[in-house]
């Protein structure tokens, strides 16, 4: 038997206990989280109207419930527990934290500048997150991959097209009054090499209320530039959308301290955008609670995710903010591979576990803790909506505790 | 039975999915294996058993990734004539190209002399069923099927 930390319950950290627990299911393989409630991004990234991606949970369920793994919610690395503890007590540590933190543009910010993480968390309900800013007029999104269209697709939607997603009424009531004169995306490269898949293209094809115009010439037969033609023209109602490519952000124009426009610059020379918000989707980076860049600097090999001797990185804690959870399941079973291998071949680890951490138990949430608190959210579920998320701490923490009366 | 359970995938919901096929089928009382599609050539499959594939679709109506090299290596015409198998598509409705990759693996299959034996039968992602659900009586259907011919 070996003990085993993995340090974020997202899908690498999910993938990689998995993955440990098929090659030997009788190690003890406990996943940490700084949240109350497991799987990270899925939970807090996916997009509420992609139910059918968020199914993914349904294997690391088994993780929990048929694979032996043990879930320690609410504790953060850092700040419960430190890495050299961790490293004390188990043979194997492996950190997929994830990148919280939203990459900034190389300028000053203002009022009515907003990351695209921090918007979905807020619109997802995080517990951590911000509360919804108060945006609304000519709104830009900068960014041309998968999280910029889905803010997009989600700022252009009516009421009734969120049936069946998990968006709260808070969130709901945000998105849908807003009040939006126009909605433009802009891409830094010309729209061939954007990064968005495009599916998620062809998908705002269904949107009920908008009228869609694409803004660059579009020839070439790139999967991309088909997906885009395919909406360019489409006219179902008011909402007026422009996707605008090869504009290199610069700066940003302000008026008491509350943004105004966005200079950019494109092949024809300079030129501003006017706007009234800015949301910025342009990747993500350390939010700081891990000393993330020294870790991978001094890294073993990280291209394994090997970090030093029983330490090993996963997801986008070690690749960075690319890749989807496909890309991540390939990555942690690999990992898996690896770390049983080192392991087993250093014959001098066989440490304590848990116990010898001494953590606080009090406010420590387990996987059962965890399932009385997604039981309340699926049967407390508003009307057309397969889940409403409780979105404080303490909420989560006493529905945990809670210990409903079977009748 | 002697059954080889095949599947196809990107994100592991169908080898999960198999899992739990294998495991009512052996309750059962058959012989069942279970392999990727990845580690699987055209040309070792067996006409004496029985094949259950299962498959999901990705990225825009493809073929997911462990489901690539079996479909690369389909191009050599292999002759599977006498083969028997069935197809379980994973998908989702969310996507216009509902549940294409299950449906070209069973066209690619047919084309190369195999037999379906009852209908595809397909899962939708953003339905309320389980995958479980409907395929463990799909499963039984086509042994069912077999055993009766
Ligand atoms: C808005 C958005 C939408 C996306 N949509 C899709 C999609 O539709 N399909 C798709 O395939 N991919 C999507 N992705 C990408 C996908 O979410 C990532 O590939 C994946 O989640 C990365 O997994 P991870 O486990 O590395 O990180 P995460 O999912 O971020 O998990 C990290 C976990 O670590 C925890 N943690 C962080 N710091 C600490 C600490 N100090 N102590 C303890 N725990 C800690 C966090 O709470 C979190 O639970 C999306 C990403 C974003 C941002
Ligand atoms: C990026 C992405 C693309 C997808 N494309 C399709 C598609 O074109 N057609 C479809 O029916 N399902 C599609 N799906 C849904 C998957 O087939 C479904 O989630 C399935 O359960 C995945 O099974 P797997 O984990 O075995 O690959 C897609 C899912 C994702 C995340």
């Amino acid at each position: 038997m070996r003990n085993i930390a993995i340090i974020g319950s997202g899908p690498s950290g999910c993938f990689t206990a998995q993955g440990i627990l098929k090659l030997r299911p009788d190690w003890q393989v406990d996943v940490y989280d700084k949240l109350p409630v497991p799987y990270g991004l899925v939970r807090y990234g996916v997009a509420a109207d992609h139910q059918g991606t968020k199914n993914i949970v349904r294997q690391f369920e088994r993780v929990f419930t048929r694979q032996g793994a043990r879930f320690f919610g609410n504790v953060t690395l850092g700040q419960d527990v430190t890495l050299d503890q961790l490293r004390d007590a188990y043979d194997g540590v492996v950190l997929a934290a994830g990148l919280a933190g939203d990459r900034s543009l190389n300028f000053d910010t203002a009022d009515g500048v907003i990351g695209a993480g921090a918007l979905t968390r807020a619109l997802y309900d995080h517990p951590d997150a911000p509360d919804l800013p108060d945006i609304g007029g000519d709104v830009v999104i900068l960014g041309n991959g998968n999280v910029a269209v889905d803010i997009l697709r989600l700022l252009a939607k009516g009421e009734t097209e969120f049936n069946g997603s998990d968006l709260s009424p808070r969130a709901t009531q945000w998105l849908t009054s807003r009040d939006i004169a126009s909605l433009t995306i802009i891409g830094r490269s010309a729209a061939q090499s954007a990064k968005f898949d495009p599916v998620m293209i062809r998908e705002l094809g269904k949107l009920e209320d908008v009228s869609i115009r694409v803004d660059d010439p579009l020839s070439g037969d790139e999967k991309g530039l088909e997906a885009l033609r395919s909406i360019d023209g489409l006219n179902t109602g008011s909402r007026r959308i422009t996707f605008s490519f090869g504009r290199q952000p610069k700066g940003i124009e302000t008026q008491d301290g509350k943004i105004t426009g966005l200079s950019v610059e494109t092949e024809q020379g300079s030129e501003t955008i006017s706007c009234d918000a800015l949301i910025t989707a342009i990747g993500f980076c350390s939010d700081a609670s891990v000393d993330r860049d020294a870790l991978i600097e001094s890294a073993e090999a990280i291209d394994d995710g090997h970090l030093a001797a029983g330490l090993y990185a996963a997801g986008w804690f070690r690749r960075g903010p690319r890749g989807t959870i496909a890309e991540n399941r390939t990555d942690s079973l690999a990992l898996a591979a690896r770390i049983v291998q080192d392991i087993e071949q250093n014959l001098d680890c066989e440490k304590m576990g848990q116990d010898v951490l001494g953590l606080s138990t009090a406010n420590m949430v387990t996987y059962q803790g965890w399932q009385r608190i997604n039981e309340h959210e699926t049967t407390q579920a508003m009307a057309a909506r397969c889940r409403t998320k409780i979105h404080t701490r303490a909420e989560m923490l006493h529905q945990a505790s809670t210990i409903k009366e079977v009748n | 039975m002697d059954v080889t359970i095949l599947y196809g995938t990107e994100t592991g919901n169908a080898e999960m999915l198999c899992e739990d096929i294998q495991a009512a089928l052996e309750d059962a009382g058959h012989d069942v294996l279970m392999e990727n599609l990845s580690d699987v050539n055209p040309t070792d499959l067996d006409i004496a058993r029985v094949y259950l594939v299962v498959c999901s679709t990705y990225g825009d109506g493809e073929l997911p990734a462990s489901a690539k090299p079996f479909a690369e290596a389909m191009k050599d015409a292999p002759d599977l004539n006498g083969l028997r198998f069935g197809v379980f598509g994973l998908g989702d409705r969310e996507y216009e190209t509902f549940n294409l990759g299950s449906k070209q693996i069973e066209e690619m299959l047919i084309g190369a002399g195999a037999t379906l034996i009852t209908e595809r039968v397909t899962h939708d992602a953003s339905g309320s069923d389980m995958a479980e659900d409907v395929a463990l009586p799909w499963a039984e259907t086509v042994l069912a099927t077999v055993e009766a011919e």
